[in-house]
């Protein structure tokens, strides 16, 4: 039977009450414009070194981050619509992002990431051939 | 089994105008829209494992044993001016991609076109922009892919993602024409739109990783 009824089917629709129609063009401009903001400070960053030395420099990186995840999430919550979609939709997405995010932290970590212990081969620069175990040898021999 | 009173399925999906109106399934989300979720959630892992890489490489050139290579890094190359121009003109094609999926859902067919293909110039600036700087990395001590780890890190990561924008340009192509015929659906915008701003949310994290941080 090719017919289906359009009843039957839509009782498995659940209504989306918190479900509202998106920002209008002007609103989606205003968040343009913080984007933009946000970037140019990003941006800005690369000279503060030289600007304001090493503080400069020990601010920018922490800043960079939260600079990152503010324009991550304007651009999922507004552009993408996450903010006034179905929950389903953001727990798909925001879930992966947070099961990438404790998977490749993971990954770093036993890769020797934040130390060098276990991979000296992996410095730079390339770390001195180990000559007081060979002199020893040597001595000894 | 049919029911003649009861109105019929196409009735109902010809009365719905916005793209985030409910649908005929069991979540009431269409399943091109999750199906596009479900692929942006699963890219997401894919991007992580290449950011990852570069991250784990990006310090190490050419002294890893067995694999003598270029011994500079391939950040000692980068223009950050150049790149933040790039990356301003992603970030401005994701606005025109917002302003299309308004345009549709008010049948504002001449906006459509206007925005769309906008999107899909400033999509191509951003690839010839990532295809100068590829071509700037070799002609300078030759710092092509396999020149060291950490340059075939970095080729990998950002050439997958400049795939992914030649892509997202074909799609607008392709709704571009479709909306010349008028059968382009509401939905059909906001799916390719999903996938366009997903790849300048990872140009926001590859930027910030890649180029920013020291």
């Amino acid at each position: 039977m090719s017919s289906v009824t359009a009843q039957n089917d839509h009782a498995a629709v659940p209504a989306d009450p918190g479900h509202t129609h998106g920002p209008t063009d002007m609103e989606y401009f205003r968040i343009f414009w913080v984007l933009f903001a946000i970037t140019a400070l990003e941006v800005s960053t690369y000279w503060w070194e030289d600007w304001f030395g090493d503080i400069g420099h020990k601010v920018a990186i922490p800043l960079l981050f939260i600079m990152m995840a503010i324009k991550f999430f304007l651009v999922a919550g507004y552009f993408m619509h996450l903010k006034f979609d179905a929950k389903l939709l953001s727990r798909t997405f925001y879930g992966a992002f947070a099961f990438s995010l404790i998977l490749y932290l993971a990954a770093l970590t036993s890769m020797n990431f934040w130390s060098d212990h276990g991979n000296a081969w992996f410095n730079n620069p390339t770390p001195s051939p180990p000559t007081t175990v060979l002199e020893a040898e040597t001595a000894g021999g | 089994m049919t029911n003649a009173a009861a109105p019929q399925i196409e009735d109902i999906a010809s009365e719905v105008e916005f793209p985030d109106d409910e649908h005929l399934t069991a979540t009431g989300i269409s399943n091109e829209k999750l199906g596009m979720w479900v692929y942006l959630a699963s890219d997401i892992l894919l991007f992580g494992g290449m950011i990852s890489t570069y991250m784990i490489y990006r310090n190490r050139p050419g002294n890893i044993p067995g694999l003598a290579g270029n011994t500079h890094r391939i950040s000692e190359y980068f223009d950050i001016p150049f790149t933040s121009m790039t990356s301003f003109i992603l970030l401005m094609s994701s606005l025109t991609m917002v302003l299309s999926v308004n345009a549709i859902i008010r049948h504002d067919y001449a906006r459509l076109r206007l925005w769309l293909s906008t999107t899909a110039l400033l999509g191509a600036l951003f690839l010839g922009g990532q295809a100068y700087e590829f071509q700037s990395f070799v002609s300078k001590d030759n710092m092509g892919f396999t020149a060291n780890v950490g340059a075939s890190a970095f080729y990998a990561l950002t050439g997958l993602h400049g795939v992914h924008v030649a892509i997202g340009v074909i799609m607008l192509l392709v709704l571009l024409a479709l909306s010349f015929g008028r059968t382009i659906k509401p939905e059909a915008v906001e799916v390719v739109g999903l996938y366009w701003h997903f790849v300048d949310i990872v140009w926001v994290v590859i930027f910030t990783i890649v180029y920013l941080i020291p």
